[in-house]
């Protein structure tokens, strides 16, 4: 059972507790908002876990981890990005592909850059949660807000190792 | 923890009045419900996941195709408890959430402060995507503005602290995580500003019906 588990059980209790203490209607309506929010995502959910899976086994990243290098600098930052853009899967996956760009010597920054736009991009997230929950003209707000972001972390990363070295300790 | 399930006062009258723009929730258990769990979207999921299925069996091989159904049924077992846990926290946010409260918080006129506390919001939020974007979904349902939102979400999923506890420092080391979270830290705020001078016409989606709030 994993922390992040416990958090959130933790958390469903003490709401729970509030609403009861309220002696109201809450619980029955929240029972029924649950119900029906879990019966629209959960489909999907299995659907778009099995593609992300499978997608994830098809990116080559010894391919792309070759223009990661200290050498190829900003073009490092740029390729990073575009890769963290086409990662349609969770934690385990993103961090896997991180350490074995990390192993094939990747700079920081561009690491940086990687796991960054990851998470701000993960296309899985996109449409399993944000597409059926916001809608399609939330995640063009979005996507266009947080468009540079991945490059500007990857920049002022860079700066940051200009002034001091970025240890990198990546998991086998 | 965020504000609003922090919050334990509760909003007078009756919860049913809370429901966004005081409508009753539309009655979709049943044969409705049925109908939109298994709707266009479910179709489009199914034949992406066919495709992809196909691509990793013919590029990869037989092999490398049955460990990926196995990580992926493992994967379900394990996203699934997460899931019940966090449709559950946001149905009762969702109802007991004090929705002027919120929109003074974070609201249209909150200016830079309603992005700086929905950039600290989204890094202390808890849970997977199925909790952040539930709760994404109450805010704006709730009054919230484009550009708190965007920087909520894009904090939560930048700098999101359990995520960096549980997957960042492990793997990437204390040093690199510390770092990438410090040149982070101002994005979030960058994105929310630029989302408000956007000029999108946002529409947020309602999954159980209804029309969406416009932004």
């Amino acid at each position: 059972m994993s922390i992040g588990l416990v958090v959130l059980y933790g958390l469903l209790g003490i709401l729970a507790l509030v609403a009861l203490a309220r002696g109201d209607e809450t619980l029955r309506l929240s029972a029924r908002r649950a119900v029906e929010q879990f019966f629209i995502l959960v489909p999907r959910m299995f659907l778009a876990l099995m593609a992300s899976g499978f997608i994830a086994r098809l990116i080559p990243s010894e391919v792309i981890a070759r223009f990661l290098g200290h050498e190829a600098g900003f073009i490092a930052i740029v390729v990073a990005s575009i890769a963290g853009l086409i990662v349609p899967a969770g934690p385990v996956i993103a961090f896997s592909i991180a350490a074995v760009f990390a192993r094939s010597g990747a700079s920081a920054p561009a690491l940086i850059a990687f796991i960054t736009s990851w998470s701000v991009f993960a296309t899985h997230r996109i449409f399993i949660y944000e597409i059926p929950l916001l809608g399609p003209s939330f995640v063009r707000l979005r996507l266009v807000a947080a468009a540079a972001t991945p490059i500007l972390a990857g920049l002022l990363a860079a700066a940051v190792s200009w002034v001091v070295d970025i240890p990198l300790v990546a998991a086998p | 923890m965020t504000t609003s399930t922090e919050r334990e006062d509760v909003p007078d009258g009756d919860p049913a009045e809370n429901d966004g723009d005081g409508k009753a929730a539309p009655p979709v258990l049943g044969l409705g419900l049925l109908r939109k769990s298994f709707g266009r979207g479910f179709w489009g999921f199914a034949a992406f996941a066919g495709v992809s299925a196909v691509l990793c069996y013919v590029i990869r091989g037989p092999e490398e195709f049955a460990s990926a159904v196995e990580d992926d049924i493992q994967m379900l077992l394990d996203t699934l408890p997460r899931v019940i846990a966090a449709m559950a926290i946001a149905g009762l946010i969702w109802v007991m959430l004090p929705r002027d409260r919120l929109t003074r918080l974070i609201g249209s006129d909150s200016g830079l402060r309603g992005l700086v506390v929905g950039t600290i919001a989204g890094i202390v939020t808890p849970g997977g995507p199925s909790s952040a974007f539930s709760l994404l979904a109450i805010l704006g349902g709730a009054g919230a503005d484009r550009g708190a939102l965007v920087a909520y979400i894009t904090a939560w999923s930048m700098l999101g602290l359990q995520r960096i506890l549980v997957w960042d420092v492990p793997f990437m080391g204390a040093e690199f995580s510390l770092t990438r979270f410090l040149v982070c830290l101002p994005l979030p705020v960058l994105a929310g500003l630029l989302a408000r001078r956007l000029p999108f016409a946002v529409v947020l989606a309602d999954p159980l019906g209804g029309k969406g709030r416009q932004l």
